[in-house]
């Protein structure tokens, strides 16, 4: 009797381990299904990250969190911004108004990144983008202007568009001005962004403020012009003095690039 | 399966022309002989040096082989080669890897299953694939700290000069990795893949340190070539640049413009002088390279130099659709022989500065 009480006792205790190990089986697959689909998502954000930031900054902060130094970097950098937009946003549907600056901000982001630029950062209907700072571009000069240029072509098919949707169409002027900047991750714990703080960046959007005071679209400094091919076509413009800089800024309207047959435009 | 496979991906650009008489001669010289290797044949007399470039995947002097295939798979996965890739999986699976282990791999060096020392190796041949900005000399002293010899450092950079080579030289003209892709995942490819590992490392060859020649030493890239001395990838990179140079496919002023170019894009100092004194002795005036190198343009480059060199820029860091779509523009307007020499040269020049970097003082 006593046997078949053990025996029945070892049976109940192997079944209990044996429910046990499969359970736990089950909880180790489910945890490293998990694992994996957290892998798999931590990947795709740093995919979608190297959008932003530099792949080497993106894994500097996986790893030290987000207190990453700040570099010193050569950069060319494109300040974008739409005129009259206050005007337009008071006499248009909001929801008109957005699809319009959505569209907008796509067409001149396509065209940036296509000359290998990154948009830094939309202020408003402005755009900030950088040339040079997500890595080291000896040419950063020509591709910003050229990109400049394609958002030109870009903006004028756009505006076609919108005028055949009998919608007000945009202007839009663009500063451009090579420099040095401090790189780095700016912002509160809660909004960061890799950006390029400095004087380079205020020259940039001062000079685009003067697009308007000389009726074009493109304006760039003499330190990019110094370092532009000279095939680009400009016009030069009087030294012009603008808050915040202490000496008259030298100037240059962008007409086009004068590029030899069978070749493209962009570099 | 690969996050890699959701990369966009050309279709081929070249075909395929079997010779079977060249990959036997071929195969005697070099042992192993990729079937890719067909693709190239329009540059016959690039053929061996490729091949032998290509042998460089199963011979080592110092180093591990599971590090050599680890180094390649991790390089590919860098440059999104879906080509590259697909093999150097196919390899690991053969050689004992789990997919488990290959995938966390692919997905982070960090968080991988490795020893400390094959983590620093992997992070170490990242950042000189990656160069943004190319690592130094010192980076790669660094190394040593974790075991590694100063020869077994310097092989370390040369396998990832060789997997930086052939990405570019399967990604631009989009070798199809549709076949390499599926292979493991095959049921046929699971039960015969004790055999295949085992075939696998009968090709592998561990050769020992062999000086160069005098003549081996001396030509275009002697600094990186000589830092490399002993090692197998100084001579096969040897012979891939004097047959590249001696191809009169594409002129020699245009190569060395493209070997200037990928320099200047990488800050690779010691490439901008080789390629631009090689092109001044080519003929091409020294105000012509100037303004190549400062603009990509110039009213005295030739009609092909005006096409390739932008393009040689791009070969440094590219996304595979784009660049294998630029690609195709020049076999369109140039013909697939003289893509084939450009993809060759823009690759070797990758290669070298990326080499250079970390074998040779600055």
């Amino acid at each position: 009797m006593l046997e078949w009480i053990l025996v029945g006792a070892f049976a109940g205790l192997a079944g209990v381990l044996g429910w046990v190990v499969v359970r736990w089986r089950g909880d180790v697959r489910e945890l490293r299904r998990r694992l994996d689909v957290s892998a798999s998502q931590l990947q795709n954000l740093q995919l979608s990250f190297s959008r932003f930031a530099p792949g080497e900054l993106i894994e500097r902060i996986i790893n030290d969190g987000d207190q990453v130094r700040g570099q010193r970097l050569e950069v060319t950098v494109l300040f974008a911004d739409l005129a009259g937009f206050t005007a337009l946003s008071e006499r248009t549907a909001p929801d008109v108004l957005v699809q319009i600056l959505n569209g907008y901000f796509e067409r001149m982001s396509d065209a940036i990144s296509h000359h290998r630029g990154h948009v830094s950062t939309f202020i408003g209907d402005g755009i900030l983008a950088l040339f040079g700072a997500l890595s080291p571009n000896p040419w950063q000069s020509d591709d910003a202007v050229h990109a400049a240029l394609a958002m030109r072509a870009t903006l004028a098919e756009y505006n076609r568009e919108l005028e055949a949707d009998g919608l007000p169409t945009l202007r839009v002027g663009i500063g451009l001005h090579r420099g040095t900047g401090i790189a780095g991750l700016v912002g509160s714990r809660e909004l960061m962004e890799f950006t390029v703080v400095g004087r380079t960046i205020n020259v940039a959007a001062r000079v685009q403020d003067l697009t308007r005071q000389f009726g074009t679209d493109i304006l760039i400094t003499a330190q990019l012009r110094a370092k532009l091919d000279p095939r680009f076509a400009v016009r030069d413009l009087p030294a012009t003095e603008v808050k915040g800089v202490k000496d008259a800024i030298v100037i240059h309207a962008v007409e086009g690039y004068d590029a030899p047959s069978g070749v493209a435009g962009s570099a | 399966m690969s996050l890699l496979r959701e990369v966009e991906w050309e279709p081929c650009l070249l075909e395929r022309q079997p010779d079977p008489e060249l990959t036997d001669e071929l195969r005697k010289r070099h042992g192993a002989v990729s079937s890719s290797i067909a693709y190239f044949y329009p540059c016959r007399e690039l053929a061996d040096s490729l091949a032998g470039m290509g042998a460089l995947h199963v011979t080592r002097a110092t180093i591990d082989p599971l590090l050599q295939d680890m180094i390649g798979a991790v390089v590919s996965q860098d440059h999104s080669c879906r080509y590259c890739y697909a093999i150097q999986r196919v390899v690991l699976r053969a050689g004992g890897l789990s997919e488990e282990r290959i995938r966390k791999l692919a997905e982070d060096v960090l968080t991988a299953d490795l020893e400390p020392a094959q983590r620093a190796a992997l992070e170490f041949a990242r950042r000189v694939s990656r160069s943004n900005p190319l690592p130094t000399r010192a980076e790669a002293r660094k190394l040593e700290e974790h075991g590694f010899s100063e020869m077994q450092v310097k092989e370390i950079a040369g396998v990832v000069g060789v997997s930086v080579f052939f990405n570019r030289l399967s990604t631009l003209p989009a070798l199809p990795p549709a076949g390499n892709e599926e292979l493991p995942d095959r049921w046929y490819a699971r039960l015969f893949r004790p055999i295949t590992g085992m075939m696998i490392n009968r090709m592998r060859r561990q050769v020992p340190v062999t000086r160069l020649s005098d003549d081996e030493r001396r030509g275009p890239y002697s600094q990186v070539i000589c830092a490399l001395d002993g090692l197998p990838v100084a001579v096969a990179l040897r012979r891939c640049i004097d047959a590249l140079l001696a191809s009169d496919v594409l002129p020699l002023r245009t190569k060395a413009l493209v070997f200037a170019v990928v320099g200047r894009a990488l800050a690779c100092d010691m490439s901008v002088q080789m390629g631009s004194e090689l092109a001044c002795e080519a003929g091409v005036d020294p105000a012509v390279v100037d303004e190549a190198l400062a603009h990509l343009r110039g009213d005295g480059l030739t009609d092909a130099e005006k096409m390739l060199l932008p393009m040689a820029r791009e070969t440094v860091w590219y996304q595979p659709a784009p660049i294998q779509r630029r690609a195709r523009e020049v076999r369109d307007a140039l013909g697939p022989q003289r893509l084939i020499e450009f993809i060759v040269a823009a690759s070797t020049a990758n290669a070298l500065c990326r080499i250079g970097a970390v074998v040779v003082d600055r």
